[in-house]
């Protein structure tokens, strides 16, 4: 019987706060056993990170460690002495947080930062043999060309690059454990999938025991063999993944599972509508010329949407999904009309948006409405909530007298309450604030509805309230609207037809059906492997989850930009650069060979 | 070569902005009442020697001709002659027009690069001064924010703001110079003469150090990073000092650019004060003179200092910050 | 001017009950012991200052031969009610003092005003039109900053007569770049904020939504700071004076005072020293509001308050 690594008894952290302690974590008891991974769920405000902090001791006024013990190696970590604590901290257990890009000095070359930790910890070791030590945990992340960016500074790197830094960080003394902390929260869902993968392949060479936690049960089950659920500072249920989410004990774990969006099993999807178009795109494009760094007059490209068109009919939901720098905030900011496209044409009920005068395109306006994901920063400080929704009708010229019957009807039907109608917005919940902002929209009976990620600052319960919300707002106005999201499941749950978009391009656009179970392109099915889910993923991760991530959009490879990561890609993928073909069933594919050379391997799938 | 580009455009705004500043100078001393010819050759002079003088000086011709023909001698190193002063540096002259003993005046460059090297020791002084005070308290100060050290700091930064120079100068002067004959005063005879004008521009300086570093460390040890730290392994000290210090030092290398022009005024109304013969006297007493090519000359120079001193301050501020990107 | 006025300014994540940010900025400043302090100490000297040589029979500029030169109290020949001392033409100190403060104050105050509307004016403009506009305004205030105004006011007023609206014109031409420039880019950063883009896509036009809605969250904090400018510019005021480049006299402001009152340093030390002190003890006041005003503003916009 071998000991456990980790053992905690009895913990306790409490917050000060206007005379009262408020017990943040709760009587938290167990044990880590060498080599394995346990897991740590729980939503926001469960307590989960400050756990984390308190098992390093790494917890300040106005939270205090109350009680309780953390045995680690033998010793108890919340009676070390300060000598004791430093032998501990960075050394033998090793940690990596939410924030990869506030986690080092900005200033200072990441290299030199995780040679200098190391040598903090070890002192004895020489600043070559640390080098090398860190050149080669770098190349073992995956990061290209170690040896270049070991001098450069965090903000050269992207997130998910950054991540890596940071676990060469944890990993470069030796730990025998790694507390990982929300790591992969931050990161896109590809990005997020292939760390999970790093983290699983380095386990089996290191035997490093690792905690990780995170707000999402399908991410943790993805690398944890066993489970700790925690609600409100307390560990209510704790178990092997498996047994737990086939069958949890605990009320609340329950409702956990029941909140996680099921993709592909009972799942009946919206299915496309007829109707007549409401937005129609055209090849669109818009780039941004960027002053290059270090030099005289002369402007990198960046061609942020490239020869995109798309329709939106009349009362359909239509999703456009990607990842960061896929273009889709920019194409958000076209179809809002905030930004003009350099080439092509957006036309709204028919009328081209860029022949318009200045007055009718603010007439024109009042038809379609962009909300956005800040519920705070949306909202201006100051404004009482009423006068907020008239906003609209004034800009218009309705008077206020009119105006205000008009906002009362519009904030009864988004469910605000009527004596919110004079208060400033300070104070009023995540939920309440994007209903105001709904409220501004509905109040210009607009016929579409512009939804960037408004929903992704939301938790779990006010999002299906607002989701059912906007599905009554269809009903009664027959508004259409296009959400723009990087959640899947919510894309999955809502939108008839999807968009897939990819460096400024989009790749696939088909109905929901098609997209989630039969994608052509290697890019959507890359995506849905990388989705967290507790189902059987129909796109296994170790087929389609791809490496790398897309090359900057300054320098697009010529051809198929997708080229560099593709396991279809031939040799004419090179020269040319393919825009949508359609397919049999109605839908597109932007891809040469969706009809070519199928490999076996991908037939069998598809079908 | 990312370098030479930024020093480049750097030095091309510089020029148009030493352009625009000497021009407008010129005007004013132009277009304001007074007639330098007639103040070198002495108030008792006939009208036609002073015509005879204008002309001799160039003072005739049209506004913008006279700037062209200025620049054109700043191209060459050449920023004129002083009206008044005579190459031997005696005093000012005001004799009768026709003196024979009136000597040749001095060339404005070799002026002001005499009197440099004065006012560059006061400074060098100066900060040094500055830095040992307000470095530490400033730093301890955003260290614990609210505690005593920070309500120092606020409370030193406040007084010392609130103290005009010319009377603390003064008051100082009484004090150590006169009744306990610590230090001396007036002008100079030796190095310990720039202990108290230094003294007195410390003391503009550190307000400014010390709102910027309580303000900026405060904010730093805030960061994620330095919140990390220990838990990665790394000893407070060496957090501090390297880590913490180095990102608070930003804003304040990018403010001091800024805090220039603020100085200089401080800088001549000390020398002033105190009878130092460095770059300021030679400026108040030009402007009391009316010595046009002096006044435009210092400000042509002072100019060109800004500028570089700019760069400077920018290129240190690239080498610390990464991030930054001109 | 510090950089922590880059942050959002508007409704940060966790802001609790009650106003306005502006609002709160004001409660935690007034909440501060030293803010209390110093708002109690200046406003008793304003008052003062301005009542005190009303209601007294002594005249600040006469002279009488009879009490020249007289101590203050409580040292040996001290003569009622020269409470601080005469000078060497008989006047009383104190009473010039006040005087002095005045037209520091009045200075002072009117120079900041100017500043702050003329520079944040164009600094909200060049923020929002961006284009040339914004490269203009930028390089205006890069030409305005390259000249020291002490040159500037020396070659200004050294040559015409200081009269007072030339005074403020000058020391206001010194300051105004730093409230464009902070302003612009406040402004800047602000554009981008949701509830500006919202603004846009409802059709509100870039003037409406300027001062409706930027103007309102991006000026006050920039206004708490240019507080502790009007001390700044009492004491470039008093510089001026000292050079004689000030209000003339007979008229006394406190540069003048002791600049005159120099060469009696040595036996009449208080005729130099006393408006020195006056200076110290209000402005410190001023600037001790000042800080609280500008700590108070860092809170609310970092969301703890």
């Amino acid at each position: 019987m071998t000991n456990p690594i980790l053992a905690v008894s009895n913990l306790c952290v409490h917050l000060q706060r206007e005379g009262r302690r408020l017990p943040i974590v709760d009587n938290v008891n167990f044990a880590l056993m060498p080599g394995e991974v346990l897991g740590l769920v729980g939503e926001a405000g469960s307590g989960k990170s400050v756990l984390a902090r308190a098992l390093v001791r790494a917890i300040s006024s106005p939270l205090e460690i109350a009680h309780g013990s953390v045995v680690f190696e033998g010793r108890d970590i919340m009676t070390l002495s300060p000598r004791g604590l430093t032998s501990v901290r960075g050394n033998r257990i090793g940690f990596i947080g939410a924030n990869p890009m506030g986690s080092l000095d900005p200033r200072l070359p990441i290299g030199d930062q995780i040679v200098e930790k190391l040598r903090s910890v070890k002192p004895k070791i020489g600043r070559a043999e640390a080098r090398e030590k860190v050149l080669d945990l770098l190349a073992r992340v995956h990061i290209p060309s170690p040896n270049a960016r070991f001098h450069e500074a965090p903000f050269q790197f992207s997130g998910g690059m950054m991540q890596r830094v940071m676990i060469v960080d944890a990993l470069v003394s030796d730990p025998s454990l790694v507390i990982a902390d929300n790591i992969t929260q931050p990161l896109d869902v590809t990005v997020a999938a292939q760390i999970i993968r790093l983290i699983d392949d380095l386990r089996q060479s290191i035997n490093t025991t690792f905690l990780f936690i995170s707000s999402s049960l399908p991410v943790v089950a993805q690398i944890a063999e066993r489970v700790l659920v925690m609600q409100r500072g307390r560990i209510v249920e704790q178990g092997r993944t498996a047994e737990l989410v086939a069958n949890p004990q605990q009320s609340y774990t329950r409702t956990l599972l029941s909140r996680i969006p099921s993709i592909w099993k009972d799942v009946t999807s919206p299915v496309a509508v007829e109707g007549e178009a409401v937005l129609k795109v055209d090849n669109v494009t818009r780039t941004y010329f960027v002053r290059r760094r270090g030099t005289f007059n002369s402007y990198n490209e960046v061609k942020a949407v490239r020869d995109v068109s798309l329709t939106i009919k009349s009362g359909e939901n239509f999703g456009i999904v990607g990842e960061s720098g896929c273009g889709k905030s920019t194409l958000t900011r076209l179809l809002a009309w905030l930004e003009q496209p350099d080439n092509g044409r957006i036309a709204f009920l028919g009328k081209d948006l860029s022949l318009l005068t200045r007055r009718s395109l603010i007439e024109m306006r009042k038809s379609f409405q962009l909300l956005l994901q800040d519920p705070y920063g949306s909202l201006p400080a100051g404004m009482p909530v009423q006068r907020m929704i008239e906003e609209g009708l004034l800009i218009h010229g309705i008077d206020r007298a009119q105006a205000a019957p008009l906002a009362r009807e519009a904030m009864a039907e988004v469910g605000l309450d009527g004596d919110l109608a004079g208060r400033l917005p300070v104070g009023l919940s995540a939920g309440q604030r994007q209903r105001i902002n709904i409220a501004r929209a509905l109040v210009l009976k607009p016929r579409l509805m512009i939804l960037d990620e408004t929903l992704s600052a939301l938790d779990q319960v006010e999002q299906t309230e607002l989701l059912d919300l906007f599905n009554r707002l269809q009903a009664t106005h027959g508004f259409s609207y296009v959400f723009i999201s990087h959640d899947l499941a919510l894309v999955r749950r809502m939108c008839h037809r999807v968009a897939v978009m990819y460096l400024g391009r989009v790749v696939e656009l088909a109905d929901n059906a098609t997209l989630f179970e039969r994608p052509h392109h290697p890019y959507t099915r890359a995506l849905l492997s990388a989705m967290p889910t507790l189902e059987d993923n129909r796109f296994s991760r170790a087929q389609y989850l791809l490496d790398g991530e897309p090359p900057s959009p300054i320098n697009l490879p010529e051809g198929c930009s997708f080229r560099s990561r593709c396991p279809r890609a031939q040799k004419d993928c090179e020269k040319v650069d393919p825009s949508l073909f359609a397919l049999d069933d109605g839908n597109y594919a932007a891809c040469l060979h969706t009809y070519g050379a199928l490999t076996q391997k991908e037939t069998a799938d598809v079908e | 070569m990312f370098v030479l580009s930024f020093l480049l455009r750097r030095l091309l705004q510089g020029c148009l902005i030493i352009l625009l500043v000497s021009f407008i100078i010129f005007t004013l001393l132009r277009v304001v009442p007074g007639d330098p010819a007639r103040l070198i050759v002495g108030g008792m002079a006939p009208d036609e020697v002073v015509a005879m003088k204008a002309k001799e000086l160039g003072l005739d011709r049209p506004i913008p001709v006279q700037f062209l023909s200025y620049l054109a001698n700043l191209a060459t190193g050449d920023l004129g002659t002083s009206f008044v002063r005579p190459k031997s540096g005696a005093s000012l002259g005001g004799s009768a027009f026709n003196d024979q003993t009136r000597e040749e005046r001095a060339k404005v460059l070799e002026l002001i690069l005499n009197t440099l090297p004065m006012t560059l020791q006061l400074a060098a002084l100066a900060l040094a001064f500055a830095l040992v005070v307000a470095v530490p308290l400033g730093t301890v100060g955003g260290l614990y924010p609210g505690r005593w050290p920070d309500k120092l700091a606020l409370t030193l930064g406040s007084i010392c703001v609130s103290t005009p120079n010319f009377w603390l100068g003064i008051v100082l002067t009484l004090f150590l110079s006169v009744k306990m004959k610590l230090l001396p005063a007036i002008g100079y005879r030796g190095f310990s003469y720039t202990i108290l004008p230094a003294i007195v521009l410390a003391v503009e300086i550190v307000p400014f150090i010390l709102r910027t570093l309580t303000v900026s460390v405060a904010q730093v040890m805030r960061e994620e990073f330095i919140q990390l730290a220990p838990i990665r392994g790394l000893g407070r000290g060496r957090t501090v000092l390297k880590h913490a210090l180095g990102n608070a030092a930003i804003p304040l290398v990018n403010l001091l650019g800024v805090q220039l022009g603020m100085l200089l005024g401080g800088v001549l109304v000390i020398e002033f004060i105190f009878d130092y013969p460095g770059l300021g006297l030679l400026t108040i007493n030009a402007v009391l003179q009316r010595d046009f090519p002096l006044i435009q000359g210092i400000a042509v120079f002072i100019s060109v200092m800004f500028v570089v001193i700019n760069i400077l301050v920018d290129l240190i501020a690239m080498t610390i910050d990464p991030r930054l990107e001109y | 001017m510090t950089e922590i006025v880059q942050q959002s300014v508007a409704t940060p994540a966790n802001s609790k009950g009650g106003s306005t940010p502006t609002g709160r900025m004001l409660q935690l400043a007034a909440s501060r012991m030293d803010f209390r302090i110093g708002f109690l100490g200046f406003s008793l000297l304003v008052v003062v200052a301005i009542f005190l040589p009303l209601i007294s029979s002594i005249d600040p500029i006469k002279m009488s031969y009879g009490a020249k030169l007289l101590p203050p109290f409580p040292a040996e020949g001290w003569r009622w009610p020269y409470l601080l001392g005469t000078d060497q033409l008989g006047r009383d100190v104190l009473m010039r003092c006040l005087v002095g403060l005045r037209y520091s104050l009045l200075i002072g105050v009117t120079t900041v005003i100017l500043m702050f509307v003329v520079g944040c004016g164009l600094g909200l403009y060049a923020g929002f039109r961006g284009g040339w506009v914004d490269a203009v305004i930028m390089r205006l205030t890069d030409a305005q900053l390259s000249i020291p105004m002490i040159i500037l006011a020396i070659a200004i007023l050294g040559v015409s007569r200081p009269t007072v609206p030339a005074i403020i014109l000058v020391l206001g031409l010194s300051g105004w770049p730093l409230y464009a420039r902070v302003t612009r880019s406040v402004v800047l950063g602000e554009r981008n904020r949701g509830y500006v883009l919202g603004e846009r896509v409802l059709g509100a036009s870039d003037l409406r939504i300027m001062l409706l809605f930027v103007a309102p969250v991006v000026l006050p904090p920039i206004a708490f700071v240019a507080v502790l400018d009007i001390a700044r510019m009492m004491i470039f005021e008093s510089i001026l004076g000292f050079l004689g480049l000030g209000v003339q006299p007979p008229t006394p402001t406190f540069g003048n005072v002791i600049a005159d009152a120099r060469k009696y340093l040595l036996n009449a030390w208080w005729i130099a020293t006393m408006p020195g002190i006056f200076m110290l003890v209000s402005l410190t006041c001023l600037n001790l509001v000042g800080s609280a005003l500008e700590r108070a503003r860092n809170a609310v916009l970092r969301g703890e308050a």
